[in-house]
Parts: structure tokens; sequence; C-alpha cells
């Protein structure tokens, strides 16, 4: 007698040892930074790194919100991507994106944790924040168009974009058919359906395509309107936001998608025409934010106030120079490789590989560039300059929220396709093939 | 409700897991609710009177007690010496009130002794029995080897005064460290108890010498009254400048600052006296007829009498009458004085004192102290100048009805005059005012509150010096013949008594308010000698670093709940007594002194009868008849007061000041300010220009075959000299100098919280030019070692050097304060004291026995 | 309704921090919490240099960037003039504190009662106390106040929510002077209404040239300095205070 098990597309609903062993790290991280998180609950913030600007000489906000800026930031990557796929017509390009939707749901998930971390009374903000929620705050674009309207619209979006999906795979028998069963709603994937359905996400995606540019915009607002802090009050701040947010998603999609391709091994889908094209997405997102980079560089160098010249000394020769420079040669060198493969039109997957995880280094070391000196080099008043380092609870919080994104990553992955499952997968045929092959 | 949120909690901790869960259900969202308006509980407000316990002026203050607990220290408004205001300590103290690290029980020592000590908390009665016990001991053996050592105390010492002459101990103080070398100087040359300080209601002009205005006390006083008097003088234009080498003292009250060259202040006052009598702005009709300017010295130093020898008083003193052209005494009717001229009477030569002092002066030119004092001769002219036009001289003004001299210049000193040349630096920046006639004048020179002439007026005049065996601070010494009764020179003394010819050393010590090993100069001579007691008892609220290293017993003082009094009040303008009234029982096991007085005084067998402590306390109090204590009962310190308040015609008694705190008597009327508005004016005396009597000691020191060392400053006339330290050799290239902080009084405050948050660390302030030139960056940790001019010996500490553009490239400075109270957790790390690095010394010491806190130092990064 | 504002005389001011002690003890702030603040400048080079003093309050600013940013409304402006916290509102997101130009909120980084300087737990002192933390705390504080009957008055409240000078909202509403302004030894702070044409502040503004700290930010504060000129970048500050929680 032969068991019968059925299989579904890209390994999902099966977990080998490896992914055990994956899911139990991750894990192992998130409960790190839960006790860091306990810890912080407990004791208070006093147990981070930040303290107050002036006479305490520190920065009251730290790694927490350089890493809200980062992951709403790389959160840019999925729905630009989906929405370009959908109003461009990237055929070639569909299969990063889904994975490309999923990231963005997860960066802003962590994004939303990330908050939670840093707000001294958490669950009041989950309550206050509707309660009282206040428009003319900078805040209230963070909270209400980039946690919860972009959030919403991309789950919508991930949700309709799955359907087509869940609806062939609910065909499946398994344990997860049910999930797919209401996943697809009724959905059944005929042609009618087919085209209202496209039309949906296509409005959708032409509607989320001006919020994502609000929605960064208004992350830089939250800095850029900010008389009272040297480094910070510029109008280049929102739409240098929009492009470093860019640069991070983009490169972290690169990333994701390469390791995708090795572990579900499908070089073929995700063909090395998806990578030239990221590749040269990527650069010219890069070079539009370098130029940023150095328009910012003169005006506050070459004829500022004394108080941004101060900020920019410790950015480009003091304390930060580091952190500065590491940072801007992160997205010097990657635009270099990338624009050399460019101009040879000879692709090179690992280099870019190395390049999007280059560039979001870079994008963490300028969050952090961007929120931590401006409060302990950019006092008004003659406090004298602050420190802030950051302690084991901010690290571990910020690794536990990496280890979560990874885990929601990895369990999705698990549970659903990441690519969009080919007709011919899904066929009762193919569905037999792939048992075979078992 | 707020503890039993607190108790959930702790249960819910308990619960492991649900700790979180707890927070956020029950602690996070709770406090969203607003409590209904009026809800609280009817508040029990009370106010009550009593004063600061901390400074020296002992501030009024009103204590807000709610519900019988005391929540705030406010000023009170009514005080003349704070009218509604406190400084810093001031307010902060609340906190010490209750600050559990004080010392909460006596304690008995179980250790050796020079060492951190460990304890053992015992019951008053066995603390009482055991000091008792041994004072009782030493007594029957010789009274003179129970010391007991105040240090700065605040209140009326009266209680602590009755102690020592019920128990006949040796007496010693805090002065020496202090001003006393202004104080001897002022005392010996005007008769007033004080050191220098402005009538700010008039003056117009004022040298702030050495005034740390914007941190510490001038004269007499603690902080906030002279600043106060100060802005209102200056809103009405009076100018300010500044002699001291650091500006951070004076801030921005400095109209001018001259940054003089540590010690070298004598020169200058020699040269500014130099130039007034070269330019001719000085006040003949006051020299004339109110000092011994003209008095007539012979060629051997000494006044020109008129009796002939051999009879039992001392002549007059003879002035050269211009009128009749002959020698009479200085007090003959419409005698008209010479002040120059030299002539020869009964054959000798005679020169009137102001005439040698004209001479003497004549080397002391403003370039010649530019050299020395590093300020500009024209600049020292200019002053001389400006000092010349301000004074008015010959100008009157009507006060109180009374048309007095009018000369609004005066000078602020203070602490400074504690530097090796103190004594005479202070006679001479008194006399420098003398010239121009301001001293008791109106907007003039004022040294004590009121008029009154010290007893050491005469005494300093007739000291009588002895030969050995001398008792231990060597009073009546050929070596300090003018003597504070310096700790420092018991010390030595204690170390080396055959040396100095005293023939026993102490063996019992009482340290009542004192602190010792920090607050002195010379911290490892004071260590060394402290071994030498076999005996220490400290009454103190806090375990202050000497008790802890030597004190075999501590009593635990209460801090402000006690009664403390009678306290003058006056702000030199408005007369006023104040009580210091317990505003709650004292906390812990602590106890009011006069009560822990009165017990070992019982126990010890000296409390009762006509020689008894009670006794002594009638006549410190001036308690007579129905109003003097019962010398058979011991009484409540409440009912001393009482009777005393009674006394004072006051009905209510103590409840009076319960009730109200301070007894303001009204404004000091003009005749008893000002000497000028006696009759006759100063009460006839005749300040001395010229220090007769000096020249006397030094001649009999002479004799008795002392050394040059403690014979050379005493001269009649202040005479500069070059200083012990500058004998360093020259890699010791800095001054380092010290000063106080507006955050801490002494010793007493460093370990209060709310102060020491403020100024958590002992640094060394040094020019960034000097530091650069050593690589030391601002913030850098350095040695400072010091060095002794004459042993050699060398000595150093670690400190964070902190960059100062306003004090002098060669100087450097360190605030006192720093590393006293033991195991406290705020004074844990706040670094060393600097008076480690000062030398107590021969060469170091004044004249007067008092310390400089002046040494040469090196300083370099660690 | 009155309008307030704080007058401090430059001239007067010496830099004692007698205010700053005072605001401690009467709004019980906890450690390194220094609503008042007084900077000690120096300027210059020796010899030709110049010390001065400078007090730092919240300046209640008309145009409050703290106010505008605050996503629950927690920060606000009385009618009064008064920029008041709610407590019991506040988020503690700290956006107020990086958008105040002067450095003058502090956030509850621990919970109060544990940070008030020493351990007050203490069995003797309880008995006399009642375990109150700390022990001179001020009951005036624990109640609402204003016609909006919110929780602004005092510090130590909670941990995690931001605080900051108050005027001393309930002095001012009992119709004292907040408690800096009392105390002050030099007279060098006032406290008034500027719509009383009497009252001292207009007065002493009428009187005298004045200037309020970084007026270019257009954040309009209520606080006025006279006799003095506002630092400027080559003012250092001496014997600053870096307290740490
Ligand atoms: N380097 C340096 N040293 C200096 C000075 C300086 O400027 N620089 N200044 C000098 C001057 S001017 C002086 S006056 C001296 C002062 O020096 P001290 O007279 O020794 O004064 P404190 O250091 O205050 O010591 C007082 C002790 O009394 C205790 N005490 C406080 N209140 C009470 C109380 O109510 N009852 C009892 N029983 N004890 C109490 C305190 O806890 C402390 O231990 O220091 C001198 N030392
Ligand atoms: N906050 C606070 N106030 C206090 C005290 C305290 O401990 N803390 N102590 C009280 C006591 S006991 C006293 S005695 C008074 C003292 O009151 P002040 O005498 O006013 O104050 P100090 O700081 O002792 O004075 C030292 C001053 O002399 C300067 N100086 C040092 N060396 C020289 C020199 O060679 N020449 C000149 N011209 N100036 C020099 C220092 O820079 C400093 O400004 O303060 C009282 N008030
Ligand atoms: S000036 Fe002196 S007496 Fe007055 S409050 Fe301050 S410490 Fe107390
Ligand atoms: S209390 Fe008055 S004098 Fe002292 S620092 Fe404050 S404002 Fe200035
Ligand atoms: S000073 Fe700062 S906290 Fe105060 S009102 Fe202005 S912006 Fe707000
Ligand atoms: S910390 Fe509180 S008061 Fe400040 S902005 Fe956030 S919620 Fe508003
Ligand atoms: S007004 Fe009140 S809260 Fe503000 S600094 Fe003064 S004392 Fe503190
Ligand atoms: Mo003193």
């Amino acid at each position: 007698m032969t068991v019968r098990t059925e299989r579904l597309p890209y390994g999902v609903g099966r977990l080998t040892g490896g992914w055990y062993v994956l899911i139990g790290v991750l894990l192992a991280f998130v409960v790190l930074g839960l006790y860091a998180y306990s810890r912080q609950l407990a004791v208070g913030e006093a147990v981070t790194g930040m303290r107050d600007i002036g006479t305490m000489g520190g920065a009251t906000w730290g790694l927490y919100v350089a890493f809200v800026v980062y992951f709403v930031g790389v959160s840019f990557a999925g729905i630009t991507v989906a929405a370009l796929i959908r109003l461009m017509n990237l055929e070639f390009l569909k299969p990063i994106a889904r994975m490309a939707e999923v990231l963005t749901v997860i960066a802003l998930i962590l994004g939303a944790f990330s908050i939670l971390a840093d707000v001294g009374r958490p669950l009041r903000a989950i309550l206050n924040l509707f309660r009282y929620a206040r428009p003319q705050s900078p805040f209230f674009g963070t909270f209400t168009l980039v946690i919860s309207g972009y959030l919403f619209a991309s789950l919508v979006y991930l949700y309709l974009d799955g359907r087509r999906d869940a609806a062939l795979l609910a065909r499946i028998p398994g344990k997860l058919q049910g999930f797919y069963r209401a996943w697809a709603a009724g959905y059944r994937d005929t042609p009618a359906e087919r085209e209202r359905h496209e039309r949906a996400s296509f409005w959708l995606a032409i509607a989320i395509l001006p919020l994502l540019v609000t929605a960064h915009s208004t992350l830089g607002f939250v800095f850029g309107i900010q008389v009272g802090r040297p480094g910070w009050f510029s109008a280049l701040q929102a739409p240098g936001f929009v492009l470093l947010a860019g640069v991070s998603g983009v490169g972290l999609l690169i990333v994701i998608a390469a390791i995708l391709r090795k572990v579900l091994n499908v070089p073929d889908q995700l063909s090395p025409q998806v990578f030239r094209w990221l590749a040269n997405f990527l650069m010219v997102l890069t070079v539009a934010y370098l130029y940023f980079v150095i328009v910012e560089l003169l005006t506050t160098t070459y004829a500022a106030h004394y108080h941004e010249v101060e900020v920019s000394r410790a950015l480009l020769v003091g304390e930060y120079a580091w952190l500065y420079w590491a940072s801007l040669a992160f997205l010097v060198v990657p635009f270099l490789v990338l624009f050399a493969q460019f101009i040879t039109q000879r692709y090179n997957i690992p280099l870019i590989v190395l390049s999007g995880m280059l560039v979001n280094l870079a994008a963490i070391g300028k969050r952090y560039l961007i929120v931590v000196p401006s409060q302990t080099h950019g006092t008004l008043l003659p406090y004298g300059t602050g420190a802030y380092a950051p302690t084991w609870v901010e690290y571990s919080i910020v690794l536990g929220l990496f280890a979560l994104g990874a885990l929601l990553f990895v369990l999705f992955v698990k549970l659903f396709p990441i690519m969009e499952v080919p007709e011919t997968l899904v066929s009762e045929g193919a569905a037999q093939q792939v048992i075979e092959g078992g | 409700m707020n503890i039993t949120r607190r108790t959930f909690l702790k249960g819910s901790a308990a619960a492991g897991g649900t700790l979180i869960a707890g927070r956020l259900l029950s602690g996070e969202l709770e406090t969203l609710v607003a409590a209904p308006p009026g809800a609280s509980p009817a508040l029990a407000e009370e106010w009550v009177p009593t004063t600061c316990w901390i400074g020296k002026q002992d501030c009024g203050i009103l204590a807000r007690r709610i519900n019988g607990r005391v929540i705030s220290l406010e000023g009170h408004p009514d005080h003349p010496r704070n009218r509604g205001t406190l400084c810093p300590k001031g307010i902060a103290q609340i906190m010490a009130l209750y600050d559990p690290n004080r010392v909460k029980a006596p304690m008995i020592r179980t250790n050796e002794k020079g060492v951190p000590g460990k304890w053992r908390q015992v019951t008053w009665d066995e603390a009482l029995n055991l000091v008792a016990e041994k004072i009782k001991a030493v007594r029957q053996k010789d009274p003179r080897l129970f010391v007991w050592q105040k240090g700065r105390s605040k209140a009326k010492a009266f209680y602590d005064k009755a102690f020592v002459k019920a128990a006949g101990a040796t007496k010693l103080g805090h002065g020496t460290y202090c001003s006393d070398a202004g104080y001897r100087a002022a005392e010996y040359t005007i008769g007033l108890h004080g050191v220098l300080h402005p009538d700010f209601r008039y003056t117009r002009y004022l040298l702030c010498w050495g005034w740390n205005v914007t941190n510490a006390g001038g004269n007499k006083f603690c902080w906030l009254t002279w600043p106060q008097q100060l802005i209102q003088a200056r809103e009405r234009g009076m100018k300010m400048v500044v002699i001291d080498p650091r500006l951070r003292s004076a801030g921005h009250f400095a109209d001018e600052w001259l940054p003089i060259r540590p010690g070298t202040d004598l020169a200058l006052a020699l040269a500014l006296c130099s130039t007034l009598v070269e330019q001719g702005t000085i006040d003949r009709a006051y020299l004339q007829n109110h000092t011994n300017a003209p008095f007539l010295v012979k060629e051997d130093g000494f006044f020109l009498r008129a009796a002939p020898e051999g009879e039992e008083e001392e002549g007059k003193p003879l002035v050269w009458d211009e009128a009749s052209g002959q020698a009479v005494p200085f007090d003959t009717e419409g005698v008209q004085p010479a002040l120059e001229g030299e002539f020869t009477v009964q054959n000798s030569k005679v020169k009137p004192a102001f005439q040698v002092f004209k001479e003497h002066l004549a080397s002391y030119t403003p370039e010649w102290a530019a050299e020395v004092c590093d300020i500009p001769a024209d600049i020292i002219r200019r002053i001389a100048r400006e000092l010349g036009e301000n004074a008015r001289i010959g100008s009157t003004i009507v006060v109180d009805g009374i048309t007095l001299p009018y000369r609004p210049v005066a000078i602020m000193a203070y602490h400074m005059t504690q530097q090796e040349l103190g004594f005479q630096a202070a006679r001479a920046m008194i006399m420098l005012m003398m010239l121009l006639g301001a001293i008791e004048a109106v907007g003039g020179q004022r040294i004590d509150l009121t008029w009154k002439i010290h007893k050491n007026w005469e005494k300093l005049d007739r000291v009588e010096i002895k030969d050995p065996p001398y008792n231990i601070y060597l009073k009546d010494s050929k070596f300090f013949p003018i003597n504070s009764g310096s700790p420092s020179v018991m010390a030595k003394v204690m170390l080396e008594p055959e040396k100095y010819g005293v023939d026993y050393t102490p063996e019992v010590l009482m340290l009542h308010m004192v602190n010792p090993m920090p607050s002195f100069t010379d911290e490892p001579l004071h260590m060394e000698a402290y071994k030498q007691f076999k005996f220490v008892v400290a009454i103190d609220p806090w375990l202050s670093k000497t008790a802890d290293l030597f004190a075999d017993v501590v009593l635990p003082a209460a801090t402000i709940e006690k009664y403390e009094g009678p306290i003058k009040a006056s702000d030199q303008y408005t007369d006023a007594v104040a009580f210091r009234i317990p505003p709650m029982n004292p906390l812990f096991q602590s106890r009011g002194e006069i009560e822990i007085y009165m017990d070992i005084a019982e126990r010890a067998g000296f409390l009762y009868g006509e020689k008894g402590y009670l006794a002594h306390l009638n006549k410190e109090l001036k308690l007579k008849d129905e109003f003097a204590l019962p010398l058979d009962r011991k009484p409540s310190v409440r009912e001393i007061f009482d009777r005393w308040a009674r006394a004072q015609g006051i009905e209510e008694g103590v409840a009076f000041f319960e009730k109200n705190g301070v007894k303001v008597k009204g404004p000091v009327p003009a005749k008893k300010y000002y000497g000028y508005a006696q009759e006759p004016p100063f009460n006839g005396i005749r300040h001395r220009l010229y220090g007769e009597s000096l020249l006397r000691y030094r001649q009999i020191m002479q004799e008795k075959g002392a050394d040059e060392i403690y014979w050379r400053d005493y001269t009649p006339l202040p005479t500069w000299r070059p200083l012990t330290m500058d004998q360093s050799p020259p890699e010791y290239d800095l001054y380092l100098i010290s000063f106080k902080k507006i955050e801490f009084k002494q010793s007493r405050a460093s370990q209060i919280p709310l102060l020491a948050e403020l100024a958590p660390q002992q640094y060394l302030e040094i020019n960034p030019k000097t530091a650069r030139e050593r690589g030391i960056a601002d913030g850098d940790e350095v040695w400072v070692e010091s060095h002794n001019a004459l042993t050699g010996e060398t000595r150093r500490v670690k400190v964070v050097a902190r960059y100062r553009e306003s004090i002098r490239p060669d100087t450097v400075g360190m605030p006192h304060h720093y590393g006293e109270v033991a195991r406290h957790p705020w004074a844990k790390g706040q670094g060393p004291t600097a008076n480690v690095l000062f030398f107590g010394t021969e060469g170091y010491l004044t004249n007067t026995a008092d310390a400089t806190f002046h040494v040469k130092v090196r300083v370099y990064k660690a | 309704m009155a309008r307030y504002a704080m007058v401090i005389d430059l001239e007067r001011c010496t830099g004692c921090r007698a205010c700053v002690e005072a605001c401690k003890v009467e709004n019980n702030t906890p450690t390194a919490n220094l609503w008042m603040y007084v900077f000690r400048f120096e300027e210059g080079e020796y010899p030709n240099t110049h010390v001065w003093f400078m007090p730092r309050p919240c300046m209640h600013c008309d145009n409050a960037p703290c106010v505008k940013v605050c996503p629950v409304g927690a920060r606000y402006k009385r009618l009064d003039g008064l920029t008041a916290t709610d407590w019991e509102r506040c988020i503690g997101c700290r956006y107020c504190e990086v958008a105040c130009p002067y450095g003058v909120n502090y956030f509850n980084w621990k919970d109060p009662a544990e940070n008030y300087y020493l351990d007050w737990n203490d069995e003797d002192l309880a008995a006399v106390t009642g375990g109150t933390t700390p022990p001179y705390r001020n009951p005036d504080l624990d109640q609402p106040y204003g016609s909006e009957q919110r929780r602004v008055a005092g510090g130590g409240r909670a941990k995690g929510v931001i605080e900051k000078c108050t005027f001393c909202v309930h002095r001012v509403e009992q119709g004292l002077l907040p408690a800096c302004v009392a105390n002050c030894p030099l007279f060098a702070l006032h406290f008034g209404d500027l719509d009383d044409p009497n009252s001292t502040v207009s007065r002493l503004l009428r009187r005298k040239p004045s200037f309020r700290l970084l007026e270019e930010q257009g954040t309009q504060p209520r606080v006025y300095y006279i006799g003095g000129k506002p630092p400027t970048t080559e003012t250092r500050q001496i014997e600053e205070v870096k307290a740490r929680v």
C-alpha cells in the first residue's frame, strides 16, 4: 500500500530538520528580544542607553526609532515592486511580487513593534493613539498612513494577489486546504473573475503609489519639520526618506530573492533577468540618494548655521565619522559595482546580492545618523555635547525584531507559495507528478 | 492607593510570568482614569518656623508640615537675613533630615583606630556612660587633657561654651582655618571683631578682595544676605572691582577684574597705600584724631611717652603739637598733632608714626607691586585714584539726624586672609581704608555688624610672652604670641611636645560639629596627631571621615529637628533674634546637642551645683533671679529657652518663637551702628596704624631665642617679604588655591543627594593655556603634586582637570567640600579634599598661628 | 483669563541654583530631572573673560513645537499660557522632547519611586513618614487642575511618561508664585500676568529691554530675559550638570 502524501509547490507545508533548526534559532532570538523587553517593561527605559537631551547629555530617541525608520523604509520595496509590475506589466518580475509584498507587510509589523518598543507606555500608546489621535502631529502620518493605512493596503493587496493561488491550492487536499479555501473565498479563477480581480488590483496599485510617497514623506517630516534640531530641519528630509527607503527595500528584496532562489531551487523562475532589473533599479535609487547626500553635505557645511555645522562636524570628522563614512562607502561601492555591471551589461548575482546587503547596512547606519547626532550634538542652547550608546537591551530587542521578521517570513513561505504558482504546477497532473517525485 | 498598587505588583512579580501582564493590565491602564476632583482627603497643614541647620548665618525657615510630615522648607519672609528665600543648601537640607544614612543610633567602635571603623550599635545609656566615665577619669587626672573641638558651628555658641567651662576642657576652634588672621588683624587694629565688609546701603565703590560673592560668605555671613545687599547697591550704581585670582567668585558682578597672583595681597595693599599717600588723598583729620598716626616714634621703633621710666604706669604717647611746637600727650586739649616731619624731643629724634609709615611705603611703588602681584602699575594707580575720588574725603551726611563723615568706599574680604602673610595683609587692607578715613564712616569700611569694641582690642596689645612650659596651642609662647588656638599647632605639639616646650599631651577628645580630617589644612599631619588620642567621641549627625577614622564613640546629633538658639538674625541693618525650633521630633535615635551635653555632664558629675553646667548655662544666657535655671534639676531644653525668652521680656516665652520664628527688633540705629556716631567717636580709642606692641613681641621672641621664622612678621607696619612657597623648586610652577562652592557647606552638605547631583565630583580649575602646555585636555585626570619649600615633602592627589579661562594661567584651584562623609552612597567617589596638599608646618602658618590655603604645585597627566 | 509669563533678570542672577532645588523639592522631581536648570557660562579668553548665569525653565512657548508634535494631545496649551503635560494621557513617545529646542523635557526612565536619590525603604523612616516616597512628597500635586481637570501638576508621576516645568500650575492656581520664583534669593525671577499692565512682569518689560531665547525659531516663548544678552556660539558652559539616572 502506498501512502498518499500530497505535496504543495515550493515546499509549502513541509518542514524538514533544517527548517526546524532555523525556526528554533529564530525563536531563540525572539525569546531573547522578549526577555530584553520584559526587563525594559519591569525597570523602565533606564535599561536602554537613551537619556534626556540637554542636562542628561543623552539622546532620547535611539536605536528603536532608527529601526522604526529603517523597517518602514524597507516596506517600500514590496508595494513599489508589486505596483510597478501591475502598472507597467512587467511580467518577468511576477515571481518576486509576492515576496516583495510579504516583505512589506512584515517590515511594517516590525516597524510598529519598534514603535511599541520605544514608547514609554506601550499599551496606552495603542489605546490613546486611537482615542486622541491628533492630525497636526507628524507622528499622525506615521501611525495612520504608514503603520495603519499602508499596512492595511498592503495586506489587502497581498490578499487579492494571492486569491488565485489560494484557489488553485485549495484543490489539493491537505491540512492547509481549509486555509486556502478561506483565502480564496469563493474565487474560482474564471476569466471573468480574473478580469475583475486584475482591475481591482490595478486601481489599488494606482492608489498605493501616492500613499507610498506620502507615507515615507511623513516619516521624513517627523524629522524634517523640527526647527529645533539642527541636522533635521530640511526640505530634503522627506524625499530623502523616500529614496533611502527604496534603496533599503529593493536591496533587501534582492537578498531575499537570492536566498529563496537557492533554498527553493527555482533558478528559472527567479531568472537573472529579475536580478538584472532589481540591480538597475537599485542603482538608480542609490545614485539618486547619493545626490541627495551630496546636496545635504554642501548645504550643511558650506554656509550653514553654527549648529548645523556642529552636527555636520560630528558626522564628518567627529564621533560619528566612522559610521558616516562607512555608510557612505556602503552606498558608493554598491553603486559602482552596479554601475560597472550596467555598463558592461554583465551581471553577477552574488555581487548584486552583496550590493543589496551593503546598502542595507548603509541604510541602517544612515537612519541611526539621522536620529542620534542631532540630539547629542544639535542642542541650540550651549548644553555641550551628549553621548548615546545602545545597551544590550536595545540590541537584543532589535535582534529579536529581525528574528521575528525572518520567522514570519519563513512561516509564510511554509504556509503559502512565496511565488505565483504556475498553472501547470497545480493542475491535477502536476500534483501527481510531485507526489511521484517524492 | 500608591502602596496598594505596588503591593499588587509585587504579588504579580511572585507569580513570575504574570508580571508583564499585571503591569500592562493594572498599572498601565489604571492611570487612564482621572481621579474625581477634590477626592483627596483633607490635609492638616502647619507651618513651623525654624532656622537653617546647614549654614552659618542660620537663615529663617518656615517648614511646611502636612499631617505631621515636613514636606518643604521655605525662607521665612520676616527674617532679615534671608527675607523669604533660601540658598540651594537651605532648600535641599530637607533630604538630610530624612536621610536613612544618618547615624541613627549611638555607636561604639569595635576595631582599631586610624582605619575605617567597624561599629556596634548601642543604647544611649551605654554610650553616655562610657563617654562620661572617660571624661570623669581624665578630668580627675588633669582637665586640660580633655580637648573639646568644634568647627564651623551655628547659632550662638552658648551651650558649648558653658560645657567647655564647666568641664575645664581645652577648647579648639576652626577659626585658624577660617578667617582668624583677618579677625586678629581687625581686633588689633580697629578693636572690632570681624574682617572687612562694606556699608552696602551707602557704599559706592567696593574692592571685592577675594570675596566669593556668588558662592560663599564674605565677612560673617553664610551667603545670601550679602548678595541681596550687593544687588541693591549695584542697582544704585555701586562699582565693584574684583581682586581675586579667579573671576568665577564674583561672576558678572565684577565691573573690573584684577587677577592678582595668589598670596601677594599685602604687596597690592601697600602699593595702594603708597599711591594714596603720594597723591595726597588721605583723611588727615581722622588720622590725627582717631588713630595713633601722629604718635611720635623713636628711633628704636617705640613710642615716645610722657612719663619717665620707673613709674608704675606707662606714660601717654606723645604727639607733636604744631600749635605749640612741642611734644604733648596725644589727648591734650586743642592739640594740632603733626602727621609728618621729624622732630627732636628729649634729645632723641622722633617722627610721627604716619611719617614712619610714609617712609615705609616709599619703596612700595605701584611699579614694585606690579612685579609682585602681576597687576600693571597704571591700573594700581588708577584704582588708588578711584578710591581717593570716591572716598569724598571731608564730606558728611546726615543719618538718623546725626551728621557723620561720608566715605562710600570699602573692602569686602574674609577667608582670603588665610594666607601666609594674612595677618599683615589684612592689616594693610584696613590701613588702606584708614588712610581714606573710611573706617566706620557712612558708606565706608565695616568690620562688625554693630559697633562694639572687642576684648581683644586690649588683650592683643598686652600679650605676655612667657617661658615654657606652654599649653598645647602655644598661646603666649615665643612661637605664636598672638594666637588663634590652632588645631594644627596642637597637632604638631602632640607629635613633638618637647620641641615646643609643652609638658603634656591631651588624651580625650570630643568632636563637636567638626570634621578636621578633610576640612583643615594638612590632613596628613592631623591624621598622625589624632592617632595619639586615647579616647575620641564625636557628636555628629553623620559619620564624618574624622569620626570614622578615630572616634571610639559616635553620638547621633539631630539636624534641623532640634532646639537651638538664641540666634542673632541681624543683617547689619535690622536687628532680630531667632530660634531653631524642631519642625519634627528628632529622627531615628538622634538628639539635640544640649540634651546630650546635659546628660554627659550629669553622668560625669558636673551638671549641678555652683560650678556645674547648669550654672554656666545661666551665665552664658545671662539668666538671673527668677529666670535662672535651678542648679539641682535637669531642665528640658525647651524650658531653658523659655526662661531665656521671658528674661528678655517676651511674655509668651519660647512659644513666641515657636509661633513666629523670629523676633524683629527693628532697624539698627546709627548710634549702635557707626563707630563715628559714638560719643566720643569710637568711644575714644585710637586705631592702631602703627603696631607698637608687635615690635615689642618681636624683640621678646628674639630674646627668648625663637627662630626668625616665628618673629619675622611681627613688624609694627606691614612689611612684604618673599613667600615661603615661592622657594619651592621651579618645577612646582603653579599656585594652588581653594574656595567654596555654593552647593556645599564645608563638609556638611556634600552628601546631600540633591546638592551632590549638581556638583558630583572634585576637580581642578586650570587655565586652558596652562593645560595645553602640559598636554592636558578638558576632563583629563591629572596629578596635582604639592611641595613643602622648607621640608621638601611632596604630596599628590588625582583629580579631573576642567578648563577655565577665568583663572590666572599660573594658578590652579580646587574647591573645598569633597571627600568627607564616610559610607554615604552619594559621598562615594567624590574625590579628594584639597587639604591633603596644603601644609600646616612652619612657613605655611601666619604669625597668628593660622593656616594658608596656598601652596606651589605641579600638575601633570595621570 | 490671565496670560502668565516669567521674567528673568540676568543682572541679578548669581547662578546659585536655589531655583533648581526649590523646583525639585516643590515638584518632587526624581533624580536628574532638572525642570529648572541654571547655566553657568564663561566667555572670552584670559584675562578678558566674562562669567554669567542663565536660568532655564520651560519657556511655555505660545507656538510650542512640543505641543504641535504630540500625537495624543497630552502636551497642550492652557488658556492662561501654561504649556501643560497630562501625564495620564502621555504615551511616552518623547516626540515633544526632540521637538523642543530648549532641552527642558525629562522622561521617567525609571519608576520614579525607584529614582528618588536614595533608597527610602527604611523601616525607621517609614515609622515616621508612613513610607511615603520621597519622604517630602507634596500632596498638592495629587489632584487634577484647570477647567479641563487634567493631571498636570508635579513630577515623579509614572514610569514612561514625560514631564517638565509646569510653571507650578498647582501654586499658580492658588494665587501663589511658582516655587522657583518665590525662593530666588536675588529676586531675579519674576512671574505674573502680562494682561495686567500693573503686574511686575508687565512693568519690567516696559521698563527694560528684553529678549527671549531662540526667538528666531518662532516658538514665541513666555519666558523673557532682561539685563543681559542671549548666549552666543562663543558662550561656554562651565560647572555643567550632566546628571544621569
Ligand atoms: N581646602 C579648603 N579647606 C577649607 C576651607 C576652604 O575654603 N578650602 N574653608 C575653611 C573654613 S572657612 C572653615 S570655617 C572650615 C570648616 O571646617 P569644619 O568646621 O570642620 O566644618 P565642617 O566640615 O562643616 O564639619 C562639620 C562637621 O559637623 C557636623 N555637623 C553638621 N551639623 C551638625 C550639627 O547640627 N550638630 C553636630 N553635632 N554636628 C554637625 C558635620 O556632619 C561635619 O562632620 O573649613 C576650612 N577648610
Ligand atoms: N556655599 C558656601 N558658603 C559658605 C561656606 C561654604 O562652605 N559654602 N562657608 C562659610 C564660611 S565658614 C566662610 S569662612 C565664608 C568664606 O567666604 P569667602 O571668603 O567669601 O569665600 P571663600 O571661597 O572661602 O574665599 C576664597 C576666595 O578667595 C580667593 N582667593 C584665593 N586665594 C587668594 C589670594 O591669594 N588673594 C585673593 N585676593 N583672593 C584669593 C578665591 O578665589 C575665592 O574667591 O563662606 C561661608 N559661606
Ligand atoms: S545661606 Fe547658609 S544659612 Fe542661609 S540657607 Fe544657605 S546654607 Fe542656610
Ligand atoms: S535662584 Fe535666582 S539667583 Fe539663584 S540661580 Fe536661580 S534665578 Fe539665579
Ligand atoms: S520650551 Fe520646549 S517644552 Fe516648553 S513649551 Fe517650548 S517647546 Fe514646549
Ligand atoms: S511624550 Fe507624551 S507629551 Fe510628549 S509627545 Fe509623546 S505623548 Fe505627547
Ligand atoms: S515654575 Fe515651578 S515647575 Fe517651573 S521651574 Fe519654576 S518651580 Fe519648577
Ligand atoms: Mo569659615
